[in-house]
């Protein structure tokens, strides 16, 4: 898993994920969402447009961050999900509880 | 394909399919996402818990006929005890873990356990769509 982490103004961070979310990368990526929301960027935008492979232990990391971040009032929507991430949503219906969205000004629109 | 973790981890087994995939164009890839899938949620499955503490030895097994998908696994992990696999329940809500055995009874067509000896037995079976 390769990422990046940028603000995005207004409390948003962009943090976009490239590769596989699974058992071997999920603790790092609770760590990177962690430190963003400590940083005040409680609104975690999480890109998943270049994920190619999401289980159960990247779900949990997902379900952590949004946690983490509803916790310090802020939210984590998802950013275009690619299709193996969107079929382990809707399977496991997470897909009711993280929002997808099209694009970063689509999860977080500018006010 | 013979692992061991660690040093071997899921990538290892996602690395392999997609060495198997290259050889197999003709699987539509929903049947790739949903049997890759199931595949490595019983891998982290056998890591995660059968492991004693002195590391695990997986022996895997991956076949693709014109009709069907089908992988087996050995491990020399600890027994599984009296798994239900075909009585797992999603979990709710927020909960951060517990999906992986769930996640592989909606993906495959048969999932079994068995121990044989002194090693876990475990079968996925996924029949192709196309």
């Amino acid at each position: 898993m390769e990422y990046t982490l940028s603000d995005h103004g207004d409390g948003v961070a962009v943090l976009s994920v490239a590769g596989r979310l699974n058992m071997v990368t999920a603790m790092r990526f609770r760590e990177v969402v962690a430190a963003a929301v400590a940083d005040g960027s409680t609104r975690v935008a999480v890109d998943l447009s270049s994920v190619t492979f999401l289980d159960s232990s990247g779900l949990g990391a997902l379900i952590s961050g949004l946690k983490t971040a509803r916790q310090s009032g802020g939210d984590l929507r998802l950013v275009a999900p690619t299709e193996q991430v969107q079929l382990v949503l809707k399977l496991t219906n997470m897909d009711r509880v993280l929002a997808e969205y099209a694009d970063i000004d689509a999860a977080f629109p500018r006010g | 394909m013979d692992l061991s973790s660690p040093p071997d981890d899921i990538n290892t087994v996602q690395d392999l399919m997609q060495d198997v995939w290259a050889t197999a164009p003709n699987v539509e890839m929903i049947d790739r996402f949903s049997f890759e899938t199931a595949l490595v949620e019983l891998a982290a499955n056998v890591i995660a818990h059968a492991d004693a503490g002195l590391g695990i030895s997986c022996s895997l097994t991956v076949t693709i006929a014109p009709d069907r998908i089908d992988a087996e696994l050995r491990d020399s992990g600890q027994p599984g005890g009296d798994l239900d696999l075909d009585n797992t329940e999603m979990p709710d809500g927020l909960c951060e873990s517990g999906r992986g055995l769930p996640i592989i009874r909606a993906l495959v067509d048969e999932f079994h356990y068995d121990r044989v000896g002194l090693v876990n037995r475990w079968k996925i079976s996924r029949n192709l769509r196309s």
